[in-house]
């Protein structure tokens, strides 16, 4: 049977990788040493050869040959013919590119501060004293280990125009007076069918962040609120927001990055109209659907910039709401002196921080009426 | 009041993960029927013998436990030699090559994918499991080198510097020494792995064209056209059977880690 020879070629090729690496380590090690350098040096190069190995072969070589491939017409079977500026050009002509980029970007903008919300809200709930917390954290994170591919194939069935969603809101459609949603097969519906799916998928793995975000929270400060009579909104606003803003903070661009990636559950979902789908399903169809690979490579240029500004702007504007604990400590409060406050971390009365560091009565005689 | 918002989003949840359940034991005439039924009856068993015999899902599980057991063993292995090299050898340039690696994380993945398929062309390895496979020696995963080495950074160094007095080579050192004191991080790092590279769908798309050579993901993607909303009549059933199964080891090896975590917790890394 010439099947097992697939496994036989590949298990080959996996061994003679692992040889070929063992030697290049000894050779550097040998090398390291023969110039003099300490054992300590040559040791260190040697254990993250792999890693450097792998960098600049599959990353920093392809990061330029694609930087490179952007300015050429290729078509992989005859050489790249340089067409300098053309590429770009053309990309900010192509209404289906365009499109892609606005349907990713309406994408992200909707599913990821839901989710955030959604998994916000459920951490919260779940940092209160509830009765089988275990349980309820394992069910929330079941959805975030079901594979992708899985995922789709059941929110495709799921939202089909006869599914399990469209019965069960019949009746409200019905007091609506509207259509039955065909969610995946009508370009209207398209986007709100990904989110929806998106909102499935996420509350898992952020719940249980946020959540460890939350229980990092010193509960001298919401006692301190409490003192100073702050409603539960209040606290919420003035508390928890700002010392979890961190935790957010990075959900927040994981999510954003994650989002606008958006791939293989696009890939398995085909939409009737084939000019909305998601950036990199539009680059993977123009490579290699139709061999347009120096424009393609310019497409993903052009998706990193987008990416890489968005995250930008993100961290730009973290000192406007999040606020480190850290910042206040340290260096920071020596120079500010022994009283500042933390920055927008307003407890309602200065001075109790401090007293409760102190280890003071939160509340004095005098208050005790 | 907070039990009632739980349930509701425990319903959003559960609910499509049950209809997935229930959808895989049905018969293709009861899947619309009205009202929803939740409990099929009869209970179509024989859907998952099914998936096994007439179709090609056996051949396609194989190559997935191939390629995600050869990739996960490698990716591990490459991870621990190089976290151990960024967390315990000052070198020059250490700082800078560390802060290259989690910059790297950053990049999207589409921006290498043209010229690495070219590189693979160019070694004649298209459509082999190579590509799957072997690159996992270079320590894929960076966040994965940066968790293990804050981990190798907690641990004290005294136990090295007594096995470095009865002789032990680095690589020893390694294995015998420091590894099993971080045995509960290499378990998340392992399992992280295993759950990567099998539910990986981009990779396999780019490299794979005979069909039978498609691990899970992909034979769910070639399933679907002739059984799923790409056929004359979808056989959704069958589509949820061949989804839970691909999404079965995973739940699974989740199962056991978690109980494996607690071990490992409880064993502590001071049994040196």
């Amino acid at each position: 049977m010439a099947v097992w020879s697939w496994y036989v070629d590949a298990l080959r090729d996996y061994a003679a990788t692992v040889i070929l690496l063992g030697i290049l380590m000894l050779l550097v090690y040998a090398g390291l040493r023969a110039l003099g350098r300490s054992r300590e040096t040559a040791l260190g190069f040697t254990f993250v050869l792999p890693w450097l190995v792998g960098f600049l072969a599959f990353q920093l070589f392809p990061f330029v040959a694609s930087l490179y491939l952007a300015f050429t017409d290729y078509d992989v079977l005859s050489p790249p013919r340089w067409v300098g500026l053309e590429n770009f050009a053309r990309l900010l002509g192509d209404p289906k590119f365009l499109a892609s980029l606005k349907f990713t970007a309406l994408y992200a903008l909707f599913s990821v501060p839901l989710g955030i919300a959604g998994s916000l809200a459920c951490a919260l709930l779940l940092n209160r004293d509830i009765k089988g917390v275990g349980f309820w954290r394992t069910l929330y994170y079941v959805p975030a280990v079901i594979p992708a591919v899985a995922t789709a194939v059941l929110w495709r069935w799921l939202l089909s125009t006869d599914g399990l969603v469209n019965t069960v809101l019949a009746p409200v459609y019905a007091l609506l007076g509207m259509e039955k949603p065909r969610w995946f097969l009508d370009p209207e519906t398209i986007l709100p069918g990904f989110v929806i799916m998106s909102l499935w998928g996420v509350f898992g793995a952020n719940t249980v962040i946020l959540l460890a975000g939350l229980k990092n929270i010193p509960r001298e400060l919401y006692d301190a609120a409490e003192v100073d009579g702050a409603s539960g909104w209040a606290r919420f606003r003035h508390v928890t927001v700002p010392m979890l803003s961190p935790t957010l903070f990075y959900v927040l661009v994981t999510g954003l990055i994650g989002a606008l990636q958006m791939f293989t559950q696009a890939f398995f979902i085909e939409t009737p109209r084939s000019t909305v789908t998601f950036l990199q399903v539009y680059i993977y169809q123009e490579a290699f659907g139709l061999r347009h690979m120096g424009y393609a490579s310019a497409m993903a240029w052009v998706f990193l910039l987008v990416i890489l500004a968005l995250t930008l702007l993100v961290f730009r504007s973290s000192p406007l709401w999040v606020y480190y604990e850290s910042e206040v400590r340290g260096e920071d409060r020596a120079a500010r002196g022994p009283q500042a406050p933390g920055r927008r971390l307003d407890l309602f009365r200065p001075g109790l921080r401090r007293r409760l560091r102190a280890g003071a009565p939160a509340v004095d005689d005098q208050h005790v009426a | 009041m907070t039990y009632f918002v739980l349930a509701f989003g425990g319903a959003f949840v559960l609910v499509p993960l049950l209809w997935m359940i229930s959808t895989s034991l049905k018969g293709r005439d009861q899947l619309y029927v009205y009202p929803p039924q939740w409990i099929p009856s009869p209970v179509r068993w024989e859907n998952y013998v099914e998936v096994w015999t007439t179709l090609p899902f056996a051949r396609f599980f194989l190559n997935s436990l191939f390629i995600t057991i050869l990739a996960t063993v490698a990716e591990v292995a490459s991870v621990a030699v190089v976290a151990y090299g960024f967390a315990r050898f000052n070198f020059r340039g250490r700082h800078f090559l560390f802060m290259l690696m989690l910059s790297t994380m950053m990049l999207p993945s589409v921006i290498g994918m043209i010229p690495t398929f070219l590189i693979w062309r160019e070694l004649g390895r298209l459509d082999t499991f190579t590509p799957l496979t072997a690159p996992a020696w270079f320590a894929w995963g960076p966040a994965s080198v940066f968790m293990l080495r804050q981990f190798l950074l907690s641990v004290p160094r005294d136990f090295e510097d007594a096995a470095v007095l009865d002789g032990a080579g680095p690589l020893q050192m390694l294995r015998h020494v420091v590894l099993p004191m971080v045995r509960p991080a290499l378990l998340v790092i392992a399992l992280l792995a295993f759950q990567g590279n099998w539910t990986n769908f981009m990779a396999p798309l780019l490299y794979l064209n005979t069909p039978d050579k498609f691990p899970v993901t992909l034979g769910l993607k070639f399933l679907e056209t002739s059984l799923g909303p790409g056929s004359e009549a979808p056989m959704w059933n069958l589509m949820m059977v061949v989804s839970l199964l691909v999404a079965l080891p995973i739940l699974v090896l989740y199962a056991l880690a978690q109980r494996a975590f607690i071990e490992g917790i409880r064993l502590g890394g001071t049994k040196g």
